[in-house]
């Protein structure tokens, strides 16, 4: 059994590991990235990092919604980025059996690029688990360039403390 | 090493010592006002402010600020006169004393700033000099105290000070003896007559009692030793106090007045002596040079430049291997020009560290004052380990732990007997520890064994719910404005200022902030920061709605755009912005609408203001909608591809919690001129 994080996208239901969840926060706006896709609403202050939010909605070809009460942002890490994803609403934690895991039919997997990895049935309920790595994107800047900077422990790589 | 650097130095503590002589001023004001409006006076509390205005004024003087010399030394002898004659303090007097504090309060604060202290108003002089005679100030020149080793150990230094510029006034100094005894007691002579009765002629400066063997002279076993100044004769000092002549005893040694130079060192010095030994070691800091901060930048910025280079240089180097050129040496001489590179990177990056334990040195002296100030004893536990950190973040880093410390000395240590009624030890407990938690953060927490905070008591004040975790409690206590002052403590001091530890540590230096507190148990704060910050000086704009800030450095000019003078190009048809062009002096400069290129909004003030910067040696003004200031920020790196965006090199906080983006211009007309605009936003 693995605690998840369970939130609502446009009446859907998706589900995300706890550990991948530094921590859930309402939202009341980012800072504009210009340039930036359309699907990245801008930055926020998490934690003292400067944290993307990536608009899942826009990711995932739905239409866009104000901002209201109920909207959340899911801070995740996934492989050292701190993203943080903005949703409909996140309510609850629920404890799932990671067996019960079915891969998603490669239809859905297909149709969501990709994005969904697994569903999982709960009750009358489904749950969808999303490839969080993938949602994310390749981060591709000039790694080179950063690794030559940043050698030896520097500073400004941000990381989270453990 | 410098006597100059060393007196900058001894500067920090300065500040952080008369801003709690201060502290301490402005508390017992206002207890002689409150005993002034029941009609009573406060003698205790005349003596505790004119101790601190008489430190405050001691500390100018040896660190050179004389604004503050000037009108401390004016309330200083006020207060002694006041203190001479019981204590009473007249309203206007007392409103006058706290306008002096406000004055040197407004003083310390600019020097804190890095500013000059203002030379007062002569009004403020006025008033204060009119409050009494006010002598004009004499160096303090060495003078011998004659007197029994193990009395003058007894005597405060402000005492002994006391006794000197008595004598450089031209007073004598004196020791009189008195025993008390049955017999002299039926005369009606006890300690406190005759202490009555000379302070008439004389200024008592200490009475101290004695034990004896019990002898005809001391029936009692005891005998009371009174320091006195004075300018009358022993004989009417005698019939006054109906002593003996004889028991009155000169205790000034003639000396010969020494050269007036030579003094300001050795005082200077034996503060310093007197401050935290050992820490001031002078031999650990031979051959330490002092280095402007912003030449370590532009060591830092040349280094950017060779690592830029060397990109170029690779690939050069990948070109020629495609031709099938045999590059296997330059390859090898390039893995080494990347590990120099690197040791280059972590050097400069090392000499702008300093230790902790530097940064901790002025709290012992710090704890000190407000033990002394509150009433607690503290025990104090320091454990800065080999820990460093960039000059920059502990320059921040420093009034935030001043803040934490003052708040446990102050708020969360129980005085002495409370804490033995709850099964304490008398002695609070005041833990500093650090330790670097990787190589990129530092951990520094601050514990008391004090009262804990009253989670319930906090929400009351907040006119919140209780929360029922520290995360919850930690919410509350940067509520900015909540004081929690009252509902702590009331003994003395300013509010929390949780909110602005908060926003040093989080928004500012992007570090986390925690509390634990166990009611009755103690508090611990812990903080985590980075090691190492970047700093720039940067303008700060509007444009299209939104907040923008540009590093100084990169500007080369900001100029008023005459909307009437500006040249349209014809664009090209791919749906790049089109180029305006500006006369700057005669010559044409493209300007470029920022609105445009970000796709922003554009309000009504549009494009009023131009920033030119400079590429490559040629002029390109950017167009923004108003100038909003001037500030230094903090970068904090935007790292992810998400958000990478050309012109965008890092996130600011200017203080509203929200990231504002901190741009390169320099960049971004560059790659306007190689690549069409920004894709649209589809919104």
């Amino acid at each position: 059994m693995k605690l998840h994080v369970v939130f609502s996208l446009a009446g859907a239901e998706y589900a995300l590991p706890f550990d991948a969840v530094l921590q859930m926060e309402s939202y009341t706006g980012a800072t504009l990235v210009p340039g930036s896709a359309a699907y990245v609403d801008g930055i926020v202050t998490v934690r003292g990092l400067v944290v993307p939010v990536l608009d899942l909605r826009t990711r995932f070809g739905l239409p866009r919604t104000e901002l209201n009460l109920d909207t959340r942002l899911i801070v995740t890490e996934s492989d050292g980025r701190v993203v943080a994803l903005r949703v409909d609403s996140a309510r609850e934690v629920l404890k799932l059996d990671v067996e019960k895991h079915q891969p998603a039919p490669s239809i859905v997997s297909e149709r969501s690029s990709g994005f969904v990895q697994a569903v999982h049935p709960l009750g009358n309920r489904l749950l969808l688990l999303l490839d969080l790595p993938k949602l994310l994107g390749e981060n591709s800047h000039d790694l080179k360039l950063r690794a030559l900077l940043e050698d030896n422990g520097s500073n400004t790589r941000p990381q989270l403390p453990s | 090493m410098t006597g100059a650097a060393d007196l900058k130095e001894f500067i920090a503590a300065y500040l952080v010592e008369a801003e709690e002589h201060l502290t301490v001023a402005n508390t017992q004001l206002l207890a002689i006002e409150d005993a002034q409006r029941s009609g009573e006076t406060n003698p205790r509390a005349v003596r505790e402010t004119f101790r601190s205005i008489h430190t405050i004024k001691g500390l100018s003087a040896m660190v050179g600020i004389e604004p503050v010399v000037a009108i401390a030394h004016r309330m200083e002898n006020f207060l002694r006169d006041s203190d001479r004659s019981g204590g009473a303090l007249p309203q206007p007097a007392i409103e006058a004393l706290l306008r002096g504090v406000r004055a040197i309060e407004q003083r310390i604060a600019a020097l804190s700033r890095g500013d000059a202290a203002a030379a007062p108003s002569d009004e403020l002089l006025v008033a204060l000099d009119s409050l009494g005679l006010a002598a004009p100030i004499r160096p303090l020149e060495a003078v011998a105290i004659d007197l029994d080793p193990a009395l003058l150990a007894k005597l405060a230094p402000f005492e002994v000070d006391q006794l000197r510029r008595g004598i450089n006034a031209g007073q004598r100094a004196l020791r009189a003896e008195f025993s008390p005894s049955p017999e002299l007691a039926a005369q009606g002579l006890t300690i406190n007559s005759v202490r009555t009765r000379i302070a008439t002629v004389s200024e008592i400066v200490r009475v101290l009692p004695r034990a004896l063997p019990v002898s005809p002279e001391a029936p009692g076993g005891l005998c009371f030793v009174l320091i006195l100044l004075t300018r009358s004769s022993d004989e009417v000092l005698a019939e006054t106090a109906g002593l003996n002549r004889a028991s009155f005893q000169s205790i000034a040694r003639d000396l010969p007045v020494p050269a007036p130079e030579a003094e300001l060192v050795p005082l200077l010095e034996a503060a310093l002596d007197g401050a935290e030994d050992g820490k001031l070691d002078t031999h650990s800091r031979r051959g330490v040079v002092r280095v402007d901060v912003s030449r370590l930048d532009d060591a830092m910025e040349g280094l950017s430049a060779l690592i830029v280079t060397r990109f170029r240089l690779a690939r050069s180097i990948a070109v020629l291997t495609e031709r099938g050129v045999n590059t296997r040496e330059l390859s090898e001489i390039m893995n080494d020009n990347a590990r120099q590179l690197r040791d280059l990177r972590a050097a400069i990056v090392r000499v702008r560290m300093v230790p902790v334990s530097e940064l901790l040195e002025r709290i012992p002296l710090l704890v000190r004052g407000l033990g002394r100030s509150t009433g607690r004893t503290v025990r104090l536990e320091l454990e800065a380990g080999n820990a460093e950190l960039d000059k920059a973040v502990s320059e921040r880093l420093f009034p935030v732990i001043v803040h934490l410390v003052r708040n446990a000395v102050d708020h969360a240590m129980e005085t002495p007997d409370e804490r033995l009624r709850r099964n304490k030890p008398e002695e609070g407990l005041l833990r500093i520890g650090c330790s670097a938690r990787s190589n990129t953060r530092l951990e520094i927490t601050v514990s008391d064994d004090g009262r804990g905070i009253d989670r319930a008591a906090v929400a009351r004040k907040a006119g919140r719910p209780t929360p029922d975790d520290d995360a919850g409690l930690l919410e509350l206590l940067c509520i900015p404005g909540l004081s929690t002052r009252e509902i702590v403590t009331t003994t003395s001091g300013r509010g929390m200022g949780m909110e602005i530890v908060k926003r040093t540590i989080v928004d500012e230096l992007g570090g986390e902030l925690e509390v634990h507190s166990q009611l009755g148990q103690g508090t611990t704060f812990t903080l985590r920061v980075p090691l190492t910050i970047s700093i720039v000086d940067a303008f700060s704009f509007e444009c299209g709605e939104q907040r923008f800030v540009v590093p100084v450095t990169m500007v080369d000019e900001i100029i008023e755009v005459d909307p009437n003078a500006l040249v349209q190009v014809p664009a090209n048809d791919d749906g790049s912005p089109g180029v305006e062009i500006v006369s700057r002096r005669g010559v044409a400069v493209p300007m470029i609408q920022l609105a445009q290129v970000f796709r922003l909004k554009t309000g009504p003030k549009r494009g009023s203001k131009a920033i030119v910067v400079r590429r490559a040696g040629t002029p390109v003004a950017f167009a923004v909608d108003r100038m909003l200031g001037q500030q230094e920020v903090v970068i904090r790196p935007i790292n992810d591809a998400l958000v990478r965006a050309p012109g965008v090199s890092g996130a600011t906080d200017l203080g509203d919690g929200r990231p504002t983006l901190v741009l390169d211009l320099v960049a971004l007309s560059a790659s306007l001129g190689s690549a069409p605009a920004l894709p649209a936003r589809t919104r």
